[in-house]
């Protein structure tokens, strides 16, 4: 019975609207039954989007690769020590959630105009790290928490070294907050519309940068198209990820 | 010393990065005070008689504390009632479907089915629209949508780890299903319920896009009303712009210090028995 309830809530509050979505995709704007591919085929007919794909994948990947190196070695330093002052690290990871992003933002974007950063990529990827830090942090602790010392202390024991006990016995073991992560982050960064538009100047186009003005066009399958692609990008991202996550030597090694 | 000194080392970069958000808001703090570069209250006491900012503050308010707490009471439900479904495959897809679109797209959703004449509101009686509405309730269906997976997301561990032994010894003593949610359960979720409300409250309060896009043209949410300041012609309103995100900050600075203390003093009450 409960699980009926379950898929019911499930398919009226998110199934319905998204597979609408996908209908108004594949039909002509304002019908649901005219097949027509046009909105999909105009979506990737324009120039802007495809660049601006490209532009938000880049921006991403380093919005992700500074959340693993950042996240990685802060949530192994909560988890698995004491030190004075634990508590109040803690709070202040959680802080930038709490604190208006515009507000943030704002402050910042003087800063960034004054060492050159505003306007540009890199200063992008920096006010993205704000709003996905402090989820690896806390995503990062909870994995370093329940995988323990002891795995670590085995290594050191056998005489690997930190950055040896860190490819064998880490990476692997966290793979599943590793993955959590870079989607999480990806996303988090895809979904950036205002901090993106103050710090980049209008001259960094993001896919965000391109989907706002279109939201008041007439033409709905193109927009659904669109908002698909948002859905899509991560996924993609996430399978290229994985791809490269196994290229790691030992990810090919166990057979049974 | 070695040893005491790693932690530390392991945190630096994370400590640095501390210095973004720090920096931003003392920077946003000083361009609030010093208007024409000597520190003055002027820019303060401007926005605080400033009616339409006072009104779309308090709206803010609201908007963000009616959608903290259905997200928080509808997660905690769901969490808790199809807690077997959620820990399968099946069930965690179900609630990281939502998580995967962006806030805006979800907003788009909200306009496609609720606005005038919108897939759902077009069949409703007298074609009521629900999008871009005074009351604000697109904004917030928009964040139930989106908040109420991340409710379940935070509140499923805690579930899941929680020590079930509780559950029965309520039982054994004669427990009722509702003291069992308030001794077994409330100690543990309590703390992670209401360090979620907050980061979900201070986001609604504070978030851009979403009223942006299914927000009335009055009254406005103080992140619309702030960055059309920020935007404005020439920069004779930047200062205020800033003054009111300052303001924003010590308002939902002050309610996570009341909820944290309180939520500290709770937590040693129960361990140290009282």
């Amino acid at each position: 019975m409960k699980i009926y309830v379950f898929w019911t809530i499930f398919a009226l509050f998110v199934f319905f609207p998204i597979s609408l979505l996908v209908l108004q995709s594949f039909t002509s704007p304002g019908s649901l039954t005219d097949v027509s591919a046009l909105g999909w085929e105009e979506l990737f007919g324009r120039r802007r989007l495809l660049e601006a794909t490209g532009v938000s994948i880049v921006i991403g990947f380093f919005v992700v690769v500074c959340n693993l190196a950042i996240g990685l070695s802060a949530g192994k330093a909560l988890a698995l020590y004491d030190f004075f002052g634990k508590t109040v690290v803690d709070t202040l990871f959680v802080m930038p959630l709490l604190l208006p992003l515009l507000a943030i933002t704002f402050g910042l974007h003087i800063a960034m105009i004054r060492i050159g950063l505003a306007d540009t990529a890199a200063g992008v990827v920096f006010i993205h790290l704000v709003p996905t830090i402090p989820y690896s942090i806390r995503i990062f602790r909870n994995g370093y928490v329940s995988l323990g010392k002891r795995m670590q202390e085995q290594g050191e024991v056998l005489g690997a070294s930190v950055w040896r006990t860190f490819l064998d016995i880490e990476l692997p073991l966290l793979r599943s907050s590793i993955q959590s992560v870079i989607f999480l982050t990806f996303v988090i960064s895809l979904s950036q519309y205002v901090i993106t538009a103050i710090i980049g100047g209008g001259s960094v186009v993001t896919l965000a940068m391109v989907y706002f003005p279109f939201l008041s066009s007439a033409n709905t399958s193109l927009v659904a198209a669109f908002s698909l692609w948002f859905a899509l990008l991560p996924l993609l991202f996430y399978i290229g990820a994985e791809g490269l996550l196994r290229l790691f030597p030992y990810q090919r090694k166990v057979r049974r | 010393m070695f040893v005491r000194r790693k932690p530390w080392l392991m945190l630096t970069p994370a400590l640095l990065f501390l210095l973004l958000p720090l920096y931003g808001l003392w920077s946003a703090l000083w361009n609030s005070l010093t208007p024409d570069g000597e520190v003055t209250l002027r820019v303060y006491s401007a926005l605080f008689s400033n009616t339409e900012f006072l009104f779309s503050f308090f709206y803010s308010m609201w908007i963000a504390l009616i959608s903290t707490i259905l997200s928080l009471m509808i997660g905690w439900l769901m969490t808790r009632f199809f807690l077997f479904y959620l820990e399968n495959t099946g069930g965690k897809l179900a609630v990281w479907l939502p998580m995967i679109f962006p806030h805006f797209v979800w907003a788009y959703l909200i306009l496609l089915l609720f606005r005038e004449g919108g897939v759902i509101s077009g069949f409703l009686p007298g074609d009521p629209a629900f999008a871009n509405d005074p009351q604000g309730i697109g904004i917030i269906l928009t964040y139930l949508g989106k908040e109420i997976p991340f409710v379940i997301l935070m509140l499923l561990p805690v579930y899941l780890e929680r020590n079930r032994a509780y559950d029965d010894l309520v039982e054994t003593l004669g427990g009722s299903f509702l003291s069992r949610i308030k001794d077994a359960e409330w100690p543990f979720i309590a703390p992670v319920l209401i360090e979620t409300g907050l980061i979900i409250f201070a986001f609604t309060f504070s978030a851009y896009e979403v009223p942006a896009l299914v927000g009335a043209t009055f009254p406005e949410m103080i992140s619309v009303f702030t960055y059309d300041w920020f935007y404005s012609g020439d920069w004779s309103e930047r200062p205020l712009a800033f003054a009111a995100m300052v303001s924003s900050s010590a308002f939902i600075g002050i309610v996570a210090w009341i909820l944290l203390f309180f939520m500290n003093k709770k937590r040693r009450n129960i361990t140290e028995g009282l």
